[in-house]
């Protein structure tokens, strides 16, 4: 396990990575990171977060102008909610194009700082920008909304939301973990999954992190 | 991106909880760090948790102040600069940084920290010290990390001589003569609840401000912020708890300054 | 008149060193909580801070990119940092400059075209100077970029080299930036051997300019050695 910086070569040959930048058949870092050489993985240290179609993520909305939110991600790249299609009745007041009950397609109203999660529908290409299509939001009441660099999330959610879970166990807390780099927090001891959160954030790197911070959960906050 | 908290600032305050295991009349870390730019004749870098502000002192020979011939001059400029925080934009002083530099200037100008009459040098020609504070990240109070830096800046500055027309900043120099010594609290209104040393996050919530200057007897300068309002109540309370936490804020300078 | 003072005396340097050696470097990262990325280093006497941010929605819409992030960089010089007067705030023609070479350096590093439409902005402060600042600039800004996660090819260093008659010397401290018969402030993408900036004011042969390139490359070594030292150094 090495670290690597921006420039350094990763691989002799061409691999396909979002950190990474392909010359003269070579794949070279454009990110600080550690790369295991027997694994041949890299994680970066830092990162941006470039999104994809599912990501979930959680925002604040800006804007809501024609009933299209625009959803500060604080990141590169802005969200939109755009309103639901209208549905399309046959002769006799039906809706024939789908069936069932169409509640979930409505958008619940939100008002510009509500906090909201969503889902990545499509990352679009616009003329001037890529702008992401949300679906499926969901307005967050209340809550601790804390900002976490998008390198450190995956170890926030952990394998198969093993570190999430010991969060949520250790403080009672829900916590939701926006992949843009936005974390919310409601309800249990709020204080202490911030101590915890800001202590994975820094320690990310060093092994048996969840070990410490079982430790930290366990012992709880001073007050 | 401003990350507002309100709900949850609100419920913690209920709790009587504030971020870091503060109590809401407690300072967070504080480091003072003089002679950080030795170019400068005076330089102080002052830490309050996340803050940090640098403040530069320079003084040179210049023109008086019109309305003031027979005395040096004291002009404070700050810079809210645009790597301390993702709101701040290069540009032209904005009425944020023009409130902090004059609160801190005067907080020093009144409790006459420097010898304005001492910096007289002859007809026309005066000592100008001038005091620069350089905001370096902002996380909230920037006007006690300003006062704080500006003072010991100016405590420990070093005093150059004037001979044959010129200005010798080098060689032998003897320290820059000053007579007071002030520091500030600044408390934040927030929920009803009075919170000394605002971070960020509670002073992006605050309903209004109140920075108190004093020295070791009186009241030095007073600045409320933002348009919320105080009982006079609150006032007398925040005078009270200022006098409290000044000592070992003079004592926290004099320790940097080495005295 | 001032004299024009010996710049070398006796085969060394005003301040001691040997024409081609490095004034003391020292670099430091993450000091800034707020910034993406941040750096500071001493170099010589000059202490440099250095910041990024972004990308995000370049402001105003009209200045934006369809095509790739746009950079605004900002260099500017603290009115305390000279061992001189107090000097007046705000941009001067010699900042603005040194502001648009050094955003030029960055735009051949960073991948701009992961994101249209946004801006990426890098602030370098000028604590205290004492020549060669905006070599330093640049130096800790490609390493406060490197630290932030900000895409990047590599990361460039950048250092003076400068002549005295017929001797090249390196890395201009201010007497010798102002008295020296030739000054050439250069940056380098190491990896991929790119000038990225380039100035020269004064005279030089071809074969002069050659040796100088030649002393830049070598001393780039070390710096991009301090840069990676600063960098791992947050991770061990």
């Amino acid at each position: 396990m090495k670290i690597v910086l921006p420039g350094d070569k990763i691989s002799d040959s061409v691999l396909r990575m979002e950190n990474g930048i392909v010359e003269n058949g070579k794949t070279y870092a454009t990110v600080i990171g550690m790369l295991d050489d027997e694994k041949g993985s890299f994680i970066p240290l830092e990162s941006v977060w470039y999104p994809r179609q599912g990501d979930f993520v959680i925002g604040i909305v800006e804007n809501s102008k024609n009933n299209v939110y625009t959803i500060n991600l604080d990141s590169a790249f802005r969200g939109l909610i755009l309103p639901p299609p209208r549905p399309r009745f046959g002769g006799r007041g039906r809706d024939f194009d789908r069936g069932g009950d169409r509640m979930e397609e409505r958008i619940e109203p939100m008002q510009v700082g509500d906090i909201a999660s969503s889902f990545v529908k499509e990352v679009k290409r616009e003329a001037d920008q890529i702008i992401l299509i949300l679906e499926r939001p969901r307005k967050l009441y209340g809550g601790k909304l804390v900002e976490v660099r998008p390198s450190k999330i995956p170890r926030i959610i952990g394998k198969a939301n093993t570190m999430l879970r010991k969060l949520e166990d250790g403080t009672k807390c829900s916590i939701l973990v926006g992949l843009n780099g936005l974390v919310w927090i409601k309800g249990g001891d709020v204080l202490l999954a911030l101590k915890a959160i800001e202590k994975i954030q820094e320690e990310a790197h060093i092994s048996g992190l969840t070990d410490r911070i079982g430790t930290l959960l366990a012992a709880g906050v001073s007050k | 991106m401003r990350v507002e908290n309100e709900e949850y600032i609100l419920e913690m305050l209920g709790k009587g909880l504030r971020e870091h295991e503060r109590s809401n009349l407690q300072y967070r870390d504080i480091s003072i760090r003089i002679n950080a730019i030795p170019n400068a004749e005076g330089s102080a870098m002052v830490d309050i948790g996340n803050t940090k502000v640098l403040a530069g002192v320079k003084i040179d020979v210049g023109a008086p102040l019109q309305d003031k011939p027979d005395e040096g001059a004291l002009i404070t400029g700050a810079e809210l600069l645009p790597l301390a925080n993702a709101d701040y934009e290069p540009g032209p002083p904005s009425p944020e940084s023009i409130e902090f530099a004059r609160v801190v200037d005067r907080g020093i100008r009144a409790a006459e920290v420097l010898d304005l009459e001492g910096l007289f040098i002859e007809k026309d020609k005066v000592w100008t010290t001038y005091v620069d504070l350089y905001v370096l990240n902002y996380d909230g109070n920037l006007f006690d990390a300003g006062t704080l830096a500006a003072t010991s800046a100016l405590l420990s500055a070093r005093m150059p001589k004037y001979e044959e027309e010129k200005v010798i900043r080098e060689g032998n120099l003897g320290k820059l003569k000053t007579k007071g010594i002030v520091t500030s609290c600044t408390f934040a209104k927030v929920g009803g609840k009075m919170l000394l040393d605002p971070n960020a996050n509670e002073e992006n919530i605050m309903d209004c401000r109140l920075t108190i200057a004093n020295d070791e007897n009186v009241i030095r300068a007073m600045q409320k912020g933002l348009r919320g309002a105080f009982t006079f109540q609150e006032l007398k309370g925040l005078v009270d708890v200022t006098f409290d936490n000044s000592k070992r804020l003079r004592e926290i300078v004099k320790k940097a300054v080495g005295d | 008149m001032k004299e024009k003072p010996e710049l070398i005396i006796k085969g060394k340097r005003t301040d001691g060193r040997a024409f081609d050696e490095l004034r003391p470097i020292k670099i430091e990262v993450g000091m800034l909580k707020n910034a993406e990325g941040s750096a500071y280093v001493e170099w010589g006497n000059n202490k440099v801070l250095a910041a990024v941010y972004g990308p995000k929605e370049a402001q105003p819409k009209h200045f934006a990119d369809p095509e790739r992030a746009i950079i605004k960089c900002r260099y500017q010089m603290a009115p305390f940092s000279s061992l001189e007067e107090h000097s007046r705030s705000g941009p001067n023609r010699r900042a603005i400059e040194i502001s648009k070479v050094t955003k030029e350096v960055f735009e051949n590093v960073i991948m701009l075209e992961n994101f249209p439409g946004d801006e990426i902005d890098i602030f370098v402060e000028i604590l205290q100077s004492d020549g060669g600042t905006r070599a330093a600039g640049i130096t800790a800004a490609a390493t406060a970029l490197a630290s932030s996660g900000i895409p990047m090819r590599d990361i460039p260093y950048a250092v003076s080299a400068g002549k005295v008659g017929d001797q090249i010397i390196l890395d201009l401290n201010k007497i010798e930036d102002n008295y020296s018969d030739a000054d050439m402030p250069i940056a380098i993408s190491p990896r991929l051997n790119n000038v990225l900036l380039l100035q020269m004011d004064g005279s030089m042969t071809k074969e002069q300019m050659e040796r100088a390139l030649a002393m830049c490359q070598k001393a780039g070594e070390s710096i991009t050695k301090l840069q990676r030292e600063a960098l791992e150094a947050r991770y061990k």
